[in-house]
């Protein structure tokens, strides 16, 4: 039997509208978990993105190549030389750039105070792919990459009480395993989003620190993608290259943030859960209520010869088009919400606590459209799932004993 | 009773004094019945109502335990759980700000109720070099058998052993690593002095410790006190910091209070103010709880709403009847209250048993988390097993919460009751 | 006019508004109600039968007239007033007799005593005397899910008169039962009307009803056409 599913649709209809309050109570209800699940899952990935981004833009970049070893032991010697003419592998409209540094682990003195720092030696040109690229700078910035001068981060610069201007000594190990000690003038202060940045490195021109540590060499190359997907076979084609140099992404660079991805990955899944768990109580209670009030009308169809089938299609379509609504509704809701955060949220009253996280000062809500169909999917089948259980009780009564009620 | 006497008597007001408890008793019978009435329907709505408090409490209580613990580790790793310090040495920590007569406010305040230990560290940056390397470390010349009464350097020893004495150093694995150093060998450490002379100390590793936490690890270089004052022109009674360790970690806040009112001009630190991260990170956790509690706590209200619309237009006849024998609409209201109240009890057992049931088990034996990134765990102090402990305060709010959400559910489809004329409610159905 | 009144209204009107037609079920309707007697209120369906008696037991107001009961005019009492005389006053049996389900027989016959503030001692000794009088005693502890018809007719009797109401209304009391526990219910309301003096006031259209009362008041169309005294059985 084909089943006559237009007059079935236009049933469920009507059906809603016969109880106007209540199914608006629950498309309410509908419309409530499913906006907040949009909400969140557009902060989730904004929190996962500007996450990983800052991972990223933090020196670190999409993939980055380094002397073995380097990564326990992070000093001049293991380090490597390169062509004057190499380029990454990539295709032009794929790459966002990439970066040679030198960087090393050296101690900064100011008349004020001692601080151990990381040292890094730096193309300015070439770092449009970091942080350094972007930052606010009193003073100037490095002009090239042969600037004798150094960059200092703001919070840096308080603590050793100095300035714009004023000059610093820098201690390192040279390549020859010696200590090195020079004066540098400070071309200006940095501003990072988040004081532990500005705390942790100081800029030079490359050549310079190349000159200061006695070798024509580098401790890193950065490369920075313009998407995720290329990665691995960006990955594969640098091992290739770089034969007996350690080519790691971001995930083994930065294994908390990569951890964070994940487990905000799953924190979707458990929200969302969690709130169509809330739903289904009042979703269940409404679809038997409505199925029992009319089991005598349903018993009359079954006996004028509509199959249980019939039936059966008939509550679970009321479900479906009831959660459609409130799918509808609710993202709607969830994307004006969305829309009404605008460029963001400021969080920078919990600074520190979200640094932790490895994320700065504003949260941007990305809503995803795979994210908001998923969320649209998941629903609809829940609302089918949710009415098979009153559907199969009302089948189980046989069409006479329905009558009789 | 006449039947005369008596309508004199009651035809303007209803006399309930008399029997008032009596009535209320009865009513909480009569509502608990009407339950019943429809048990699948008590039974899903006391669900979403158990469902909502259920999660709130689950999470605090698994969250609580955790916080106590992050508090307590983060405190034990090294910063204690209250600080005192010269006014300035927070914000601009140089070696000119120091307490003076340290000893003596050391002593007022172990003298404290709740201190558990108290000690008195200097702290510097230097160059710390061997033959060939050289790397920046924090220098903290500490009160050794204070220091080993609590803190987790000490226990973290991973070769050699902690420091008995002057000439010694107790160093991180990391920078060990980064120096080429091990156990038995010669450090120079070099920075600059109070006062602007040079602080130059040599020292021989007799311990190399890894606590987990990399920052820790990568930097700290610890010392006698007393070699300290002396390489880095410190007088014999000063020192940078004092810090005060409770075993009371829920009272810590307090026992801050109380080292403020004791330690007169100097600056006294909480653990809030000492982790600032942590207490980010606790607030935002605790923020999002109750977000995502109020979230579910509107759905399922809504969803009690609805619950109570159907009841009240299956019981339409019953209401009808009712006000045509003279009961007030106030008086039936009041019922359904007790209805409600009755729901949310149940709803409340079952969060408490489900609660229940979960956590004692997993008091005992622990529950792992299932996060695989230990770094990020020890980054924010955090314990690789939960012990959660019951949270009653959670219990409190979400049920108070959830009962003014449910009367307030079944307020809105009372109104009704107000507009129910008899003569067309009983006929509904005959 | 008569002082053993119990009920008087005088040039009642009442229209109702049913699919935007006026329905005049009452048009201008005087009549007098005396303490001990027994009235049916009879006449064809929609002659006005319900609502006069609906009107005389203040669950309905009138468009005009004026309507007293006991002495007590209801056209000055508010919603609230008239629900308490209705608690003091009058007593309801229903068509489909509207007992509280999940209550026993006895406890929906003392709710309502609760309601006026009776207490319990008193209560529960009056319920079990009245359902005694109406041979329910074996049954006080079912609810109305375990009783027959007649049964719950009976209860609700009970809950009508056991609060000595100056009138006892009862509208259709026999529409839902068969005729011998129909004779059965008439003889127990005439027993009622005489040995305790019970004013009962019915509406129907069942002529064994007529048969058991005094008094036989005809409507049509929305006004008395007849008013006779009846032998009663």
């Amino acid at each position: 039997m084909v089943l006559p599913l237009k007059l079935l649709f236009q049933l469920s209809v009507r059906n809603i509208f016969r109880h106007k309050r209540r199914n608006g109570m629950l498309l309410a209800a509908i419309v409530v978990a499913v906006g907040a699940v949009v909400c969140t899952s557009s902060l989730i990935r904004g929190f996962q993105y500007d996450m990983a981004d800052a991972a990223v833009a933090n020196l670190t970049g999409h993939v980055k190549i380094l002397a073995p070893g380097y990564l326990d032991d992070p000093n001049i010697g293991k380090s490597f030389e390169l062509a004057e003419t190499w380029r990454p592998d990539v295709a032009d409209e794929e790459l966002a750039g990439w970066a040679a540094r030198v960087r090393v682990p050296a101690v900064i003195m100011s008349e004020r105070g001692t601080r151990g720092v990381q040292f890094v030696g730096i193309d300015p040109a070439q770092e449009h792919i970091s942080f350094i690229g972007s930052v606010a700078v009193e003073g100037e910035h490095l002009a090239d990459a042969s600037d004798g001068r150094i960059l200092v981060g703001r919070a840096l610069a308080e603590q050793l009480e100095t300035g714009a201007g004023r000059r610093l000594v820098i201690i390192t190990q040279g390549h020859d395993g010696l200590n090195r000690e020079s004066g540098f003038r400070i071309a200006g202060l940095y501003d990072a989003e988040g004081t532990g940045l500005e705390k942790m490195f100081v800029f030079t021109g490359v050549d310079t620190l190349q000159k200061m540590v006695g070798a024509d060499v580098y401790t890193e190359i950065s490369i920075r993608l313009r998407r995720d997907p290329v990665l691995f076979q960006l990955k594969a084609s640098l091992v290739e290259f770089f034969t007996g140099l350690d080519v790691l992404n971001w995930q083994e660079l930065e294994p908390q943030a990569a951890a964070m991805f994940v487990f905000a990955d799953s924190a979707f899944f458990i929200w969302y859960f969690i709130m169509m768990g809330a739903l289904v109580f009042g979703l269940v209670n409404t679809l038997v209520t409505s199925v029992m009030e009319r089991v005598r009308e349903l018993g009359m169809l079954r006996a004028l010869g509509m199959r249980s089938r019939g039936v059966v299609a008939q509550v679970v379509l009321e479900s479906s088009v009831l959660m459609l609504i409130g799918v509808a509704i609710g993202i709607a809701t969830g994307w004006l919400a969305v829309l009404s955060m605008g460029d963001g949220i400021d969080l920078t009253q919990w600074a520190e606590g979200i640094e932790a996280f490895g994320m700065r000062g504003k949260l941007v809500p990305v809503p995803l459209a795979d994210d908001i169909v998923l969320i649209g999917l998941m629903s609809v089948v829940l609302g089918v799932v949710a009415s098979l259980y009153p559907a199969l009780r009302i089948v189980r009564i046989k069409p006479l004993e329905a009558l009789r009620r | 009773m006449g039947a005369g006497a008596m309508a004199e008597a009651t035809v303007s007001q209803q006399p309930r004094a008399s029997a008032g408890g009596i009535a209320v008793l009865g009513t909480a019978q009569v509502a608990w019945r009407n339950l019943w009435r429809n048990p699948r329907r008590t039974w899903l709505m006391a669900g979403g109502i158990g469902f909502a408090a259920w999660m709130l409490i689950i999470s605090m209580s698994l969250q609580g335990g955790t916080f106590t613990l992050m508090i307590d580790n983060g405190a034990r790793m090294m910063v204690g759980h209250v600080q005192v310090q010269h006014p300035d040495y927070e914000d601009n920590p140089r070696l000119e700000n120091v307490l003076d007569d340290a000893p003596a406010l050391r002593a007022r305040i172990e003298t404290l109720p709740g201190v558990a230990s108290a000690a008195l560290r200097g702290q510097a940056t230097a160059l710390v070099s061997t033959d060939e390397r050289s790397f920046a470390a924090q220098v903290m010349g500490v009160e050794i058998g204070r220091e080993a009464e609590w803190s987790r350097v000490p226990l973290s020893v991973r070769d050699g052993r902690y420091l008995a004495g002057s000439g010694e150093a107790f160093i991180g694995s990391v920078l060990a690593r980064n120096l080429g150093v091990s156990v038995g060998d010669e450090l120079v450490l070099l920075g600059t002095a109070k006062e602007g002379g040079v602080a130059a100390l040599a020292s021989d590793v007799v311990g190399i410790f890894e606590t987990g936490m990399v920052g820790i690890d990568r930097s700290l270089v610890q010392i006698a006190l007393p070699e300290f004052r002396e390489a880095w022109n410190l007088a014999p009674g000063e020192a940078h910091t004092l810090v005060v360790v409770t075993d009371r970690v829920q009272e810590s806040l307090d026992l801050a209070e109380r080292v403020w009112r004791t330690s007169g001009d100097w600056k006294t630190l909480n653990w809030k103010e000492l982790m600032p991260d942590a207490e980010q990170f606790i607030a935002l956790k605790l923020g999002g709880t109750w977000l995502f509690f109020t979230v579910i706590s509107v759905i399922v209200i809504f969803s009690v709403v609805n619950a109570f619309m159907m009841t009240i237009f299956e019981r339409t006849q019953e209401f009808g009847m009712l006000k045509a024998i003279g009961m007030r609409p106030g008086r039936i209201l009041f019922g359904l209250q007790v209805e409600a109240a009755w729901l949310w009890a149940l709803g409340m057992a079952i969060a408490l048993a489900v609660c229940t049931a979960m956590i004692l088990p997993l008091g005992t034996w622990g529950m792992p988390l299932p996060m695989d990134a230990d770094e990020l765990l020890a980054a924010m102090h955090m314990p690789d097993r939960l012990y959660p402990e019951f949270d009653s305060a959670a219990a409190w709010v979400s049920g108070i919460a959830l009962f003014v959400g449910t009367q307030l559910a079944l307020l809105v489809p009372s109104l009704r009751l107000w507009r129910l004329r008899c003569v067309e409610a009983l006929r509904v159905q005959e | 006019m008569n002082n053993d009144a119990v009920a008087v209204c005088s040039g009642v009107t009442r229209t109702y508004q049913e699919d935007s037609v006026p329905v005049h079920a009452l048009r201008g309707v005087d009549f007098t109600f005396s303490r001990g007697d027994f009235v049916s209120l009879t006449g064809p369906s929609g002659s006005g039968k319900s609502t006069l008696l609906n009107i005389l037991g203040g669950l309905d107001r009138p468009d005009s007239g004026t309507v007293s009961v006991d002495g007590v005019a209801l056209n000055d009492l508010n919603e609230t007033q008239l629900s308490d005389l209705r608690l003091a006053k009058m007593g309801f049996v229903f068509q489909s007799y509207n007992l509280i389900p999940v209550l026993s027989a006895q406890e929906n016959v003392e709710f309502i005593m609760q309601l006026q503030g009776v207490a319990p001692a008193e209560r529960a000794e009056r319920a079990v005397a009245t359902l005694a009088a109406l041979d329910m005693a074996d049954l006080a502890h079912r609810r109305p899910g375990e009783l027959s018809g007649g049964q719950q007719q009976r209860v609700a009797i009970a809950r009508a008169i056991v609060t000595d109401p100056v009138l006892l209304l009862a509208d259709e009391p026999s529409a839902n039962l068969d005729s011998a526990t129909t004779e059965d219910l008439l003889r127990l309301l005439r027993r009622l009307n005489e040995e305790r003096g019970v004013s009962v006031l019915t509406a129907t259209h069942d002529p064994m009803v007529m048969k058991y009362a005094h008094r036989r008041v005809n409507l049509r169309d929305g006004a008395i056409v007849e008013d006779s005294a009846a032998d009663g059985v």
